[in-house]
């Protein structure tokens, strides 16, 4: 579902994005049950592996450019809700965020969106809004452990925690320098 | 490598306060510089003060501009340095956001130094040898009213971990430097309670200065074994708490 709130909980938490971690998000969150009236996860589309040489101009746009742009429109759409407080949650895959060969395109997109959710997470706190990144492992999302920092980010406890990147890949990626 | 033996260094945004200063330090360090900026005044004026520099008009943003840039610097033997330093700031709370500007934000910053990446890595891995200089900001970490800016220089922090993993192998390094608060034409306009505020953040107390930024540019440029790294040039406010006083 693109850019319409999915309103299956009445609206308790939605998703928004056309990103390929959309049917686990889906899946952890039916699988709880948030504690707050207002709440959205966003997940981003994110561009398939690609070496620099095929990242044209047009590509470039497509795949980077517009899945920004349509980030944003959802971060707006989800916000315009929020009025009172609310909680947002970024699900990324934890690789591009890391870095991978042939990964430039969506590297820029993942770490772009990163930067997006630090920055709302500081502009957005006065107005009682969290918003918070999980780094999940995209070819093997674990729904569970999803669903468990869903419950615990979009419940009462996760007030406290905002503008943080939480990955969920028991571990992958422990020894790389993250800045 | 230009006929003077000397290499090649195209450094976008190299007509404004900081690029200038690039342009000059990379001139000092043995580059042959070429200035590209969108005026053709202030690109001309540049190469005269830059010792070698030659100069082209060069907008980012525009796919027939990057293509000519990098076919003069071809002409000049090919690039070996390639520094993506122009950019654009316009802050806007993200109510206010408007798509237009966040993208305009996003071509600038992001899309063209990675479209530029690409033209000019396929000289350097023929070559067998490059460097890849990005001009990030301290905002990938996060700021106060700055969704697009701060998007696109975290995205741009991202594809340099990657491109540097992509890359490596064919001898091109790809680094990205986070300036802070940098004394130019564009911080002059500050409140001056804003700007004591963040002066105060800073631990070495002072703003940052061009040549601050230029010195790191020419240091990576030439770090064949430093790669894919992001390095703060903030005074320290990147350890430090950005909103203190």
């Amino acid at each position: 579902m693109t850019g319409v709130l999915d309103d299956r909980r009445d609206l308790v938490a939605g998703v928004l994005g056309e990103g390929s971690l959309v049917p686990a998000v889906r899946a952890a969150l039916d699988s709880i049950t948030p504690g707050l009236a207002r709440a959205f996860c966003v997940v981003p589309a994110v561009p398939d592996p690609a070496p620099l040489t095929d990242l044209d101009d047009g590509r470039l746009d497509r795949e980077v450019g517009d899945a920004l742009a349509a980030t944003l429109a959802h971060v707006q759409q989800a916000a315009a809700t929020f009025a009172g407080g609310g909680r947002l949650v970024v699900v990324l895959p934890h690789a591009p965020l890391l870095g991978t060969t042939r990964g430039a395109a969506a590297s820029a997109v993942t770490n772009g969106v990163l930067s997006m959710a630090r920055t709302l997470a500081l502009e957005l706190a006065r107005d009682r809004v969290t918003v918070n990144v999980l780094a999940v492992d995209a070819d093997a999302p674990s729904v569970r452990a999803l669903a468990a920092e869903l419950e615990a980010l979009l419940g009462d406890a996760g007030a406290d925690v905002t503008g943080q990147e939480i990955s969920l890949t028991a571990g992958a990626g422990l020894g790389r320098l993250r800045p | 490598m230009s006929s003077t033996g000397a290499p090649v260094a195209l450094v976008t945004g190299g007509a404004g306060g900081i690029g200038r200063a690039i342009a000059a330090r990379m001139a000092v360090a043995g580059h042959t510089v070429v200035v590209g900026d969108l005026e053709a005044d202030a690109v001309r004026a540049t190469a005269e003060e830059t010792a070698g520099a030659h100069g082209v008009v060069l907008d980012v943003a525009d796919p027939g501009s990057r293509r000519a840039a990098v076919a003069a610097c071809e002409d000049l033997g090919g690039i070996d340095v390639l520094v993506n330093c122009a950019g654009v700031l316009r802050d806007a709370r993200l109510a206010k956001l408007d798509p237009g500007l966040f993208r305009r934000l996003q071509d600038v910053n992001l899309l063209g130094p990675l479209a530029l990446t690409r033209l000019a890595a396929a000289g350097m891995a023929a070559r067998g040898r490059g460097a890849v200089v990005n001009l990030a900001s301290r905002a990938w970490l996060g700021t106060f009213g700055s969704t697009a800016y701060s998007t696109a220089k975290g995205g741009l922090v991202g594809a340099t971990r990657s491109l540097a993993l992509e890359l490596g192998p064919h001898g091109i390094t790809v680094n990205a430097l986070a300036p802070g608060f940098v004394d130019t034409a564009m911080t002059d306009g500050l409140p001056p309670e804003i700007r004591r505020r963040t002066l105060a953040a800073i631990p070495v107390g002072r703003a940052g200065r061009p040549e601050d930024v230029a010195d790191a540019v020419a240091y990576l440029a030439g770090a064949s074994y430093v790669t894919g790294q992001v390095l703060p040039v903030c005074g320290g406010r990147s350890v430090a708490d950005p909103y203190a006083a």
